[in-house]
């Protein structure tokens, strides 16, 4: 699977399936502070990721 | 759960969040909706707008006072009041131009009135001049100018309410700095109910969703802009407490809820017990503060 991180860059992640919270966890992302769009949609972090899929993860930064 | 199996719990539609309390999945429409619900909720159960209010939004053009403003342009008229848009320039180069030009967008699009004031216009300099040589204290410093200049947009205006953007974490986060300084005045502090003459009463009605939630909703009403962040953000005791918060808060859910409630109590049981410190009018300038001269004037250096 395909992870794009807040910064723009991308990531490989060679495993048939994970928790996108683990995920999160794993890339030291604390799941509360981002939003996670999976092919091309919102979706609550306890959702399993599986290989094909493309991770875009939000970070929303303070102000406003 | 694998994506097939996340489903919103109304209308079985793929699920964009889940929510607790009560426990739910909601798909895109049906979150919506739901935000748009509790925030209407909270501004009946706590009387935030009566009939005939003008309600000023405090709107920087970031993402919470774009939701704020948002959610209240079809809330207010239902209520019977009316809704006017008011931003504050602080003059923060490369960072306020974008966030100016998003308000200005958001108000021409919906119709809603709007008024900028600047520092520059309120106290003969922008932020980033005022903080020649004190860079660390920006937040405190603008904090303190900040109100002023949006107290001062609302008279501009002659708005009888001020709505600002403040969300769950915003307020929680709030909470634990006034512990941890161990300011139990400001703590017991409620600007909802005003100052006849200095301050009109401020509401805050997305107080019941937490940021996330807020971008959450603007993403899915195509609203959420990555805008820049505030170069002085960070300098603050708030960023450490933010981080700290959201860890507790993602551990044990409700985190942040439970401490405003705990501020609730707090402000209950202290109201009964002693009451608030009176204030006196500033000899500078004529506006409200605890002692002699306020935090403005004192800040832009006319204390003597």
């Amino acid at each position: 699977m395909q992870i794009i991180l807040p910064d723009r860059s991308v990531r490989t992640l060679s495993r048939a399936s994970a928790p996108i919270e683990e995920i999160l966890l794993e890339l030291g992302i604390n799941p509360t502070t981002v939003i996670v769009i999976m092919n091309g949609r919102i979706v609550p972090e306890d959702v399993t990721a599986t290989e094909g899929d493309e991770l875009r993860i939000v970070r929303f930064s303070h102000g406003g | 759960m694998t994506s097939a199996e996340n489903r919103c719990s109304f209308c079985g539609k793929p699920a964009v969040a889940r929510l607790t309390g009560p426990e739910r999945r909601l798909c895109a429409a049906h979150f919506i909706e739901d935000a748009e619900a509790r925030v209407f909720a909270a501004m009946k159960d706590e009387c935030m707008v009566a009939p005939g209010d003008r309600v000023a939004v405090g709107l920087s053009g970031g993402k919470d006072s774009t939701a704020l403003l948002l959610l209240l342009h079809p809330i207010l008229p239902t209520l019977g009041a009316t809704l006017v848009a008011v931003t504050v320039d602080e003059g923060i180069a490369g960072y306020r131009e974008e966030t100016l030009k998003a308000a200005e967008a958001l108000t021409a699009e919906l119709g809603v009135e709007h008024v900028i004031v600047t520092f520059a216009d309120l106290f003969g300099k922008d932020l980033d001049r005022l903080l020649v040589g004190r860079e660390a204290q920006g937040c405190t410093v603008c904090g303190v100018l900040r109100r002023r200049a949006l107290a001062e947009g609302v008279k501009r205006v002659g708005a009888t309410k001020l709505a600002t953007g403040h969300n769950l974490d915003d307020e929680a986060q709030s909470v634990l700095m006034n512990v941890l300084r161990g300011d139990l005045p400001r703590l017991r502090q409620d600007t909802s109910t005003g100052q006849p003459g200095h301050f009109v009463p401020r509401i805050k009605p997305l107080a019941v969703l937490s940021e996330k939630e807020i971008v959450t909703y603007l993403l899915l009403r195509g609203y959420f802009r990555d805008l820049p962040e505030c170069p002085y953000a960070g300098t603050a005791l708030r960023s450490e407490v933010r981080t700290m918060l959201a860890g507790l808060e993602h551990r044990h859910p409700g985190t942040m809820l439970r401490i405003i409630r705990f501020r609730d109590g707090v402000r209950r049981s202290a109201r009964s017990v002693e009451p608030v410190k009176a204030l006196s009018t500033c000899r500078r300038c004529g506006e409200l503060t605890s002692g002699e001269v306020c935090q403005v004037c004192r800040l832009l250096g006319q204390g003597g």
